[in-house]
């Protein structure tokens, strides 16, 4: 084993050569193109015994990844955002065709506008695909859960491929420390991949994915991918065992920090999760007694254990970097109807978006989002939700759009002293 | 509320018929709701459709659980069921077939205990016309005895309006015809009970077990299951060989069947698979002997054993 | 000509390995190609599907198919074949499939895919130089959602969407030539209706490596409006005619495998089929025949 420091997609690109993958089919995209360059390297350079192929789009890319692992081998891909959103139709039918393998997706903000930073409408737009998620923290979560998604992904009762998540930029091109594991040990851990009887061979004939017509068949073929999404809690649970054994580190579905005893819990996925971890320890320093619960995995979405962990608080502060435009933020919602009803539920559920586009999520915003949400929990009334977003950052924009020639009466009335066009 | 459905063939205008009926119904003041239901376009393929009628607006949808009234424009559904003919059934509901056979004999063949009528075809439709749905969105009129003769005349002209005059004027010809035929029926065909919601057995809901994917996977494993289903049920017209003529030519009709539904016997002989010829005709078209010949089904039927393949 | 199995009617088979039981309309000149077609490529094969009237030729639980199927997207059927391919070639490679299980990957495809969303995928396959035929049978519309107009659509062709006047104002795309353009390394045109010809080409495409692709001109009596008995014949016409030049493309020179001297008056091709009935009636509409007549003429002397 050896600890190294490396960027997010180096990480995720070690994981797939650990898991000896044979086929990785390709599309580039900012964030996560260093992965495949770096696969391709190794391919080159005959340490990775796999092929590579760079296909014309995303949406023929993960059309290929589903139609190889319907084949009979195991297989890696590697997208993000607008790649991710290319290939939805694709999502859902690799899914249903239930042929595992992994796909990275590196989140980047969706256009319009189009961005190239971070946040989570990318990978939460798949939510509902049949794709199982996983969402990762920090470098080493990313090669660990790579391995894990394999593993789950090719599980007899599960048979559905997997997305392992991680933020464009604060980790994809963001260096940390990472044990690489024995490649012996993942071998042992992992296995060779197990087609089982969705495969193709001469001497027995399959029709797959065939047209389904009926409302019964089609729902009993649904249901099972839902009942198998739902069984992968356990399995998940069996496979982290598994792999804490291996490699002594302990991956839970749905991790806790400081949450036994506080009374204010923050819920956050993703890199930014750490900046809320950090933001927990420097305020428990200073008296207040917070928790945050992280979810690494949201489908499926672990609700006996996300009750467990905020059963009892007086307040949850639910913090999506995401938005579900007309709605509000997605984690909110799903944890919502998770409690809903459920005894011990906390009587608080306090609603901010922020980090959208890669925006940052200060210490100060940490501080007042905890004091928010203990303010409504001693109100007994759940707050308004909060897009999060300062006057200084308003001020800025105003530059932008003066410069931009915006339509806008309060440019037209601002003081000459600012310099701004509009102004006379 | 009137139940009605309507079953017939994809090309035999039973989604217009639902129609014409629909429209008759709407200008005679009730609230409507018309519908068909077909897989994918086929032609020849079974298709039914569904109208309701009611003085009231209309909330439920979807399949007719209890029809008042079904119509069938093409006999040769009853027997297939996945057609689903005679589903829901029940003593009131009447059953109206195009047939020459007399309603006596179907009462008997399917042991139906509400009543039994039959359209026969008429000299035009056999003559290979197609007014069959016309007929019996006509004969519905009459039956349900709340259109009158004038609503259906402008119901039949409305929905035919993109065809031309002279189809138009045939098909009006025809309902206007078996619209006269079926007075002694006016109104036979009643609004039939309402569901009882209470009295409905319950759903038999299960918690679907969770199987791995090697047993729930979309998948066929294995070849050629398609025979299981009888196609040979779309024919109106059967090929049928003439051996003496057939000069075994090796072999154009083999090769020219869309659906491979004709192999070569070892002297030579074509022998026609009758579960899955759909009727086509292309072998009567292309062989060079002229020996095949088009039968229509039901004659075919009665000849038992005829240039059976 | 190189050896063929296929000289005479006789040659072909008179069973057939595909199954019957299908959904595809009666007389369906699509299906009626595909005979043969399997019967030459046999069961070690996969056939990858997009979106189109032969989607429907498995649905669950029925398939006429003694080898194997994967129905796709519309738009991937090429990024489909690649994926198996390339797990074909790595499990036999690896040795984790004994050669004898490989199976050869065929794309299925109806016009609407090959000539609109499916370029992509079929650009992407021949740049990749991946070792797979592409049958796509032309039945001239989106068929399978009621013939509305496709890139495949002929001039004055009435349509779905193109119902009324003077039917579909454009032109036929010329996938033979997008295809050649991208150099593969076989491309061919065929029918049905000329059995022969047809499976001498899959036959010869069968025997190349690398991308292969035939355009089967499938007469469609439902899109088209003619008997279903016609079909083969309307089929014949086509090629008797000249409005579907039989030919084939390999190393940039393209060989016409069957040539009609003289061409019948494409009128003998049109009068047959309703999507064309008002070309003449309720009067002859010369200038427009006048005008289909002359691009076939045009075509046939750039080519003699």
């Amino acid at each position: 084993m050896t600890r190294q420091l490396l960027t997010g997609n180096a990480a995720a690109a070690w994981a797939a050569r650990l898991a000896r993958v044979d086929y990785v089919p390709a599309f580039p995209i900012t964030p996560q193109t260093e992965i495949i360059e770096t696969l391709g390297r190794w391919i080159d350079a005959g340490e990775l015994a796999a092929r590579l192929v760079t296909l014309e789009s995303e949406h023929s890319m993960v059309t290929a990844a589903g139609a190889a692992a319907a084949t009979g081998v195991r297989v890696f891909s590697a997208t993000s955002s607008q790649g991710l959103l290319y290939a939805m139709e694709m999502l859902y039918a690799v899914a249903g065709w239930r042929a595992p393998f992994v796909l990275v997706n590196v989140s980047r903000g969706i256009a319009a506008p189009i961005t190239l930073e971070p946040d989570h409408d990318d990978v939460l737009a798949a939510r509902d695909s049949g794709f199982l998620q996983i969402h990762c923290s920090t470098c080493q979560e990313i090669l660990d859960s790579i391995l894990l998604a394999h593993r789950l992904a090719e599980d007899s009762r599960v048979r559905l491929p997997v997305i392992v998540n991680f933020d464009g930029f604060t980790l994809s091109f963001t260096r940390e420390p990472v044990e690489i594991p024995d490649g012996d040990a993942v071998d042992r851990f992992l296995g060779p991949y197990d087609p089982e009887n969705v495969r193709f061979l001469a001497s027995k004939p399959i029709s797959q994915a065939v047209a389904v017509m009926g409302g019964g068949p089609y729902s009993y073929f649904r249901y099972q991918m839902h009942l198998a999404a739902e069984a992968a809690l356990g399995v998940y649970d069996e496979v982290a065992a598994g792999f804490a054994a291996a490699f002594g580190r302990r991956w839970e579905a749905v991790e806790t920090w400081h949450c036994d005893d506080a009374e204010i819990v923050f819920v956050m996925i993703g890199s930014f999760a750490t900046k809320a971890r950090d933001a927990v320890e420097r305020l428990r320093a200073v008296g207040e007694r917070v928790g945050l619960v992280r979810p690494r995995l949201l489908r499926p979405l672990p609700v006996a254990a996300l009750r467990a962990a905020v059963a009892g608080k007086r307040g949850v502060a639910v913090i999506d970097q995401n938005l579900s435009l007309g709605r509000g933020g997605v984690l909110h919602a799903e944890l919502a109807s998770a409690l809903y009803g459920q005894p011990d539920a906390p009587p608080v559920l306090a609603s901010f978006v922020g980090g959208l586009g890669g925006r940052d999520i200060g210490l100060e915003e940490f501080r007042r989002m905890a004091a928010e949400t203990r303010a409504a929990a001693d109100a007994g009334r759940a707050p308004p939700p909060r897009l999060l977003y300062t006057s200084g950052e308003l001020r800025e924009l105003r530059k932008l759009q003066g410069i931009a020639h915006a339509e806008r009466a309060e440019l037209r009335r601002a003081a000459p002293a600012s310099s701004d066009p509009e102004a006379s | 509320m009137y139940r009605i459905r309507l079953h017939g063939r994809g090309g035999q205008g039973i989604k217009t018929a639902s129609r014409i009926l629909g429209s008759a119904f709407f200008s005679e003041g009730f609230e409507v709701q018309d519908a068909p239901r077909y897989g994918a376009e086929r032609r020849g393929a079974p298709i039914f459709a569904t109208v309701r009628a009611a003085r009231e607006p209309i909330h439920e949808r979807g399949v007719i659980a209890r029809p008042d009234l079904v119509l069938v424009g093409d006999a040769t559904l009853v027997p297939v069921a996945a057609a689903g003919v005679l589903l829901g059934m029940a003593e009131h509901s009447v059953l109206l077939v195009a047939s020459d056979d007399p309603p006596e004999v179907w009462k008997q063949r399917l042991r139906l205990a509400g009543p039994v009528r039959t359209l026969p075809a008429s000299d035009a439709e056999r003559g290979g016309l197609a007014t069959v749905g016309t007929a019996c969105a006509a004969a519905a009129a009459r039956l349900v005895g709340v259109i009158r003769r004038g609503s259906l005349e402008s119901a039949v002209r409305a929905e035919l309006a993109d065809l031309e005059p002279v189809v138009v004027e045939r098909n009006l010809e025809r309902a206007l015809d078996v619209f006269e035929r079926f007075a002694a029926l006016e109104g036979s065909v009643r609004e039939g009970p309402e569901p009882q919601i209470l009295a409905l057995p319950d759903p038999e809901w299960i918690d679907l077990p969770h199987e791995p994917a090697r047993t729930s996977a979309p998948d066929i494993f294995g070849g050629l299951t398609s025979v299981e289903v009888r196609t040979g049920l779309w024919r109106t017209l059967r090929p049928v060989v003439d051996r003496e003529h057939c000069h075994r030519c090796h072999w154009v009709c083999t090769t020219f069947c869309p659906d491979g539904a004709i192999r070569a016997a070892p002297d030579g002989t074509p022998e026609i698979d009758y579960d899955h010829c759909k009727g086509c005709l292309v072998c009567v078209a292309v062989c060079p002997a002229h020996a095949i010949r088009a039968v229509p089904e039901q004659e075919a039927e009665r000849g038992a054993g005829e240039g059976a393949g | 000509m190189s050896e063929t199995h296929y000289r005479r009617m006789q040659d072909l088979p008179s069973t057939h390995l595909l199954g019957s039981g299908t959904a595809m309309c009666a007389g369906c000149g699509g299906l009626q190609a595909i005979q043969v077609i399997y019967d030459v490529l046999g069961p070690k094969t996969v056939f990858v599907n997009a979106a189109g009237c032969m989607t429907l030729l498995s649905v669950y639980p029925f398939t006429p198919f003694q080898g194997s199927w994967l129905y796709t997207s519309m738009a991937s059927a090429p990024a489909g074949a690649q994926g198996v391919r390339d797990a074909l070639d790595l499990l036999v490679a690896k040795g984790r499939i004994p050669p004898e299980e490989d199976l050869d990957v065929v794309v299925l495809t109806g016009d609407g895919a090959a000539c609109g969303m499916g370029l992509a995928s079929t650009s992407g396959a021949i740049d990749r130089g991946l070792d797979f035929l592409y049958v796509c049978y032309d039945n001239e519309g989106y068929a399978n959602t009621g013939q509305q107009t496709s890139p495949a659509t002929p001039h004055a062709a009435r349509t779905a969407t193109d119902a009324l006047a003077g039917g579909f104002a454009g032109e036929k795309k010329d996938l033979f030539s997008i295809w050649a353009a991208n150099r593969p390394v076989y491309v061919a045109t065929a029918v049905g209706a000329e059995p022969v010809d047809l499976a001498r080409k899959i036959e010869k495409a069968r025997g190349l490596s690398g991308p292969r692709l035939v355009i089967v001109l499938a007469p469609c009596p439902t899109g088209w409006g003619f008997d279903p008995a016609e079909s083969i014949e309307i089929g014949r016409l086509a090629v008797a005619t000249g409005v579907f030049p039989l030919k084939e493309w390999e190393a940039g020179r393209v060989v016409h495998t069957k040539v009609r001297r003289p061409r019948l008056p494409v009128e003998r091709y049109l009068e047959r089929q309703a999507r064309f009935r008002h070309l003449f009636e309720p009067v002859r509409d010369e200038a427009a025949l006048a005008a289909i007549q002359a691009r076939v003429d045009a075509y046939w002397e750039s080519v003699e």
